[in-house]
């Protein structure tokens, strides 16, 4: 391996810390366990719920369309809604990269780097836009 | 074959989705291009769903399967969280627009159009994952303004060779705009786009392999996350089917990263390049109105 003179003109890094890695690591197995749970659970109990159900039925109409907000989201898993836990496991799996990124947020704070906290605030925002402004929008 | 299936049970249904994207996600991970590129033709042609469908639930397959592998990444400090997360501004934009774009396509009745695009798209990713670069550790190369100034640099240790492999970004203005074009064809068609990610981390940052697979495998969940918010939000992410697609593809990536690692070569790839070039004809086909 060759190394560049001008590497000497790299600048100081703060790396973050282990602890950052170790937490995002968690994010990850927990966001996925949970949510694939709720998805493998939701998937057994609506097949058990529906028996003589077919693909067509399923294909023709997107069960959980009553879901897709908070409050109805909220209503359906209070009601006890399989529709609502199913929704719920396709939240956690989008939540997931997005808790990852809120982390970064505040570990970047946490080292006092202003530049990559203003970078990764602004993927924060743009990822709940799309969820909650541009996707509402386009229904 | 649509209106075959169309009628079967649910139960065999569901087996059968969980069945296919296994193998996708075993072979996808075995090769480094991802479930999604196999999965959402399939979908198409043998399933009977609609695009924008497939296109919701290959948004949640690369979800699950970037969470499923992405982990040990992070744990090693592969992942460069810096360097992802900046490289991020680009392609979150891109899917939110690429999303935007289908669903607009959809409301107009241009499935069609979707159609043929995804073929295209799919016959791109071919060359681009014949063509990679693989050089484990590039020699360093003077980093430019903004690298300087975000201080885009790493280092990892390398299990294999046991030394730490220090790494500088470079040409990050042009990486960035493969980056955006990289989000909008993932926020376009629900695939991950880790060819085109991987070809801007490589190429153009002179990023080393490990690095930049670690960390293009960390930008394509946000990326899909920012994509499938819209398609989820939009109404186009059917659970009965995303669900159990998910669960089969990353238990499939999961067993590739961590049971196959010696299966992951050339020849794997080019049984599985013929294959998505014979799904990406099919959709075309498909979107001309000849099959």
């Amino acid at each position: 391996m060759t190394t560049d003179p001008s590497s000497a003109e790299a600048p100081v890094v703060r790396p973050l810390p282990n602890d950052a890695y170790v937490r995002m690591t968690l994010v990850l197995r927990l966001g996925l366990g949970l949510s694939l749970a709720l998805l493998g659970g939701g998937i057994v109990a609506y097949l058990w719920s529906n028996p003589g159900a077919t693909s067509s039925s399923v294909l023709a109409q997107n069960p959980i369309g009553q879901y897709l907000s908070v409050s109805g989201l909220v209503s359906g898993l209070l009601a006890g809604s399989l529709g609502a836990f199913l929704t719920l496991g396709i939240v956690l799996l989008i939540l997931t990269p997005v808790v990852r990124v809120l982390s970064g947020l505040y570990y970047f704070r946490k080292v006092g780097e202003r530049a990559m906290t203003a970078i990764t605030f602004t993927v924060f925002v743009l990822l709940l836009v799309g969820l909650f402004v541009i996707g509402p929008l386009l229904r | 074959m649509v209106r075959m299936w169309g009628r079967v049970d649910l139960g065999l249904f569901v087996a059968l989705l969980i069945l296919v994207a296994f193998a996708a996600g075993l072979v996808g991970s075995l090769t480094g291009l991802g479930g999604g590129v196999v999965v959402i033709p399939l979908l198409i042609v043998l399933f009977g769903t609609s695009v924008p469908v497939a296109i919701g639930t290959g948004f949640v397959t690369i979800l699950a399967t970037s969470s499923a592998t992405g982990a040990a990444y992070v744990r090693d400090h592969l992942s460069d969280l810096r360097i992802g997360m900046f490289l991020e501004v680009a392609t979150v934009p891109g899917a939110l627009i690429g999303a935007t774009l289908t669903v607009f396509l959809t409301h107009s009745n241009l499935d069609s159009a979707l159609l043929i695009a995804l073929g295209v798209v799919l016959l791109a990713i071919i060359p681009g994952s014949l063509s990679r670069r693989g050089i484990e550790f590039p020699a360093l190369l003077p980093p430019d303004a903004t690298s300087k100034k975000l201080g885009l640099t790493g280092e990892y240790h390398d299990l294999a060779q046991d030394q730490d492999v220090p790494y500088q970004a470079h040409r990050t203005p042009p990486a960035l705009g493969v980056m955006f074009g990289a989000g909008v064809v993932s926020g376009t068609f629900g695939i991950g786009g880790g060819v085109f990610k991987v070809l801007a981390l490589e190429r153009f940052m002179n990023l080393p392999m490990k690095v930049s697979t670690a960390t293009s495998n960390f930008m394509i969940g946000v990326t899909a996350a920012a994509g499938a918010g819209v398609m989820l939000s939009a109404g186009y992410v059917n659970p009965i089917v995303a669900a159990p697609v998910a669960l089969g593809t990353a238990s499939g990536a999961y067993l590739g990263s961590k049971v196959l690692p010696g299966l992951r070569n050339r020849t794997v790839r080019l049984l599985f390049l013929p294959v998505i070039a014979a799904l990406a004809v099919e959709v075309i086909l498909r979107g001309l109105g000849l099959a």
